[in-house]
């Protein structure tokens, strides 16, 4: 082997042993964190952030608030070791603010903000650890975190990014491979199959973008279920905790609708 | 941090004064919340922990947490700004969910209070480790302490202490070897002497103990383990709040109470391995004041406060050094 590591090598498999498409493993934790409404620490592999949500509520300044709809309020913060090279970056960091921005134009559509006129929803994001693929851990923990918090969504946003090594596509690239690769991070809505982000720092051929959308549809529709399966577990947890106590009328039938209903989301 | 009304303020200071005293949460004046620590959760730090003061035991919640982690830095003494032996910088940042009801202006500033108070007590000289130095007069390493705070539930600053303390125990400075430029020897003629004179061979003198450093860089030898321990690492010092409601003091505080009390008093204390414990630092936070006959005997009961944690925290940090070292061992042993 050479001293350069191989993005992809001839058996088929990447640096970090995982194959073309194959993601890499993702947990969520959606237990309480500190005083948020909602809050869900995404972990994509090796990258892991921490998103809490505050709201909707009055917001600190008044001048921010819209008379017909909610205002969505998005900070990021890096912390300074989750780097190799330790750097601090600040709050008006232009890379931080242009995440920052980039997360909230992705929400804005998904969000239903017309139901909290004069309100603000604060998204409070903190990267812990980085490897590759930092949007895309924000922005799925963005989405659990408003999940999370009860605030209604028109669906779920999945996000993945994807990359090109010569002519093979690759998805879920770690920190390595995207120094290395053309990229592009594309947030989809599984339900209804509209894409609220395409995002791209690099060049891409034109006739190998084709592919690489499909792909991170096709993967965003996996990281649906994962999310779905995470909500799920953490509600029915939730809902038994709740449900210790006697219940109301009977219960059997309405909660096989809501179980139902919990189904098609 | 929080803002109470009047009556919830005289409310929680009339439990507190009560006898016997009751607090909101049942515990009694010098009880603690439960602590939670865990070291090694940063994975490309060089030590980190993760502490969490009063985690809600059922949902996994709540609580002030704070995460610490020390990341080692080359610096060139001459230009870099290093200095001779090494350095240690203090950072602590404050998420703005932590503080959720403050602007970012404010936020600054209670970052900005508490790195003061952490580096200014933790990069004092005389807790500084011995080897921090690579190449004398040219390198050292720069130890920067990181200090994240996620949550503030109350009793912040005894949580950073603990976070800062666990990582720098953690922490692993890498092995280093220093690399020497020396001409090749000239066997035969030598150069400038007269060929067939017979000068004798200068032998270094085995006593000569004046060695003259010539090393220019090092190199990090490829070694099983991650590097040696900082040296001195029980000296870290451990910081006691007493909050003061006179004539009463408590541990400890919840936010809420936080915000009923009119004075903090922050003790840091170092327990060298014989000998008393030292004051390494002293805060005195709030509005109120004190006489110093009180003060006088605050420290003294604080210092029992603080010897109780230091051994406790000792107890969990030699544990959590046997989870992630042997344990770690043993397990991988089993899987092979």
């Amino acid at each position: 082997m050479g001293s350069r590591v191989e993005i992809l090598n001839e058996g088929g498999f990447r640096s970090d042993g995982r194959r073309q498409y194959e993601l890499r493993d993702m947990t969520i934790d959606l237990s309480q964190q500190g005083s948020a409404d909602g809050s869900a620490v995404v972990t994509h592999g090796l990258t892991q952030v921490l998103v809490s949500v505050f709201g909707p509520r009055e917001a600190k300044m008044r001048s921010q608030t819209i008379h017909d709809r909610a205002n969505i309020n998005v900070e990021v913060n890096v912390a300074a070791f989750s780097t190799g090279e330790r750097r601090r970056r600040t709050r008006g960091d232009k890379r931080i603010l242009e995440l920052a921005a980039t997360i909230k134009s992705t929400f804005e559509p998904v969000v239903q903000t017309n139901l909290y006129p004069r309100s603000q929803i604060d998204v409070f994001v903190q990267v812990l650890q980085q490897d590759g693929g930092l949007l895309q851990a924000c922005i799925n923990g963005t989405t659990l975190a408003l999940v999370n918090a009860g605030i209604p969504l028109l669906d779920f946003v999945c996000a993945v990014t994807g990359g090109v090594h010569e002519t093979a596509p690759m998805l879920d690239l770690t920190l390595l491979e995207e120094n290395d690769t053309p990229n592009v991070t594309v947030a989809v809505m599984p339900k209804t199959g509209k894409v609220t982000l395409v995002t791209m720092e690099t060049r891409l051929h034109v006739d190998r973008f084709e592919k690489i959308f499909r792909l991170a549809g096709d993967a965003g529709k996996v990281i649906h279920g994962e999310m779905k399966s995470a909500v799920k577990t953490r509600t029915s947890a939730l809902v038994t905790a709740m449900g210790s106590g006697p219940r109301v009328g009977a219960g059997d039938a309405a909660d096989r609708d809501a179980d139902e209903r919990m189904n098609e989301y | 941090m929080q803002s109470l009304s009047k009556a919830e303020k005289s409310y929680i200071q009339v439990g507190l004064l009560s006898s016997p005293p009751s607090r909101s949460d049942g515990r009694s004046l010098l009880d603690y919340r439960s602590v939670a620590l865990e070291t090694g959760v940063a994975p490309l730090a060089n030590g980190s922990a993760r502490v969490n003061i009063g985690r809600n035991a059922n949902q996994a919640g709540g609580g002030t947490e704070v995460v610490a982690a020390s990341k080692l830095e080359v610096e060139s003494i001459d230009d870099d700004g290093g200095v001779e032996g090494g350095r240690i910088v203090c950072t602590v940042s404050c998420s703005p969910s932590a503080y959720p009801h403050l602007s970012s202006g404010a936020l600054d500033d209670i970052q900005q209070d508490m790195t003061t108070i952490l580096h200014q007590t933790l990069a004092h000289p005389s807790l500084h480790p011995n080897n921090l130095s690579i190449l004398p007069r040219k390198k050292s390493w720069l130890l920067n302490l990181d200090v994240l705070v996620l949550a503030d539930a109350g009793n912040v600053y005894d949580a950073l202490f603990i976070a800062a303390r666990a990582a720098l125990w953690d922490t692993k400075v890498p092995r280093t070897r220093s690399v020497e430029y020396k001409a090749r020897k000239t066997t035969g003629t030598k150069p400038g002497g007269t060929g067939d004179m017979d000068v004798d061979e200068e032998t270094p003198s085995g006593f000569d103990t004046r060695q003259i450093q010539n090393a220019t860089d090092f190199e990090l030898p490829d070694y099983w383990d991650e590097g040696e321990v900082l040296d001195g690492r029980e000296k870290w010092p451990v910081c006691v709040t007493l909050n003061l409601v006179p004539p009463v003091h408590y541990l400890d505080a919840t936010g809420q109470e936080e915000a009923a009390t009119p004075l903090r008093l922050l003790l840091m204390f170092t327990f060298p391995p014989n000998g008393p414990a030292d004051v390494q630092a002293m805060r005195m936070l709030g509005p109120g004041e004190l006489k110093i006959t009180q003060l006088k005997d605050l420290i003294v009961t604080g210092e029992k406060y603080a010897h109780d944690l230091y051994h406790s925290l000792n107890v969990k940090l030699k544990e959590e050094d046997v989870r992630r070292n042997q344990k770690a061992r043993d397990r991988f042993e089993q899987h092979r």
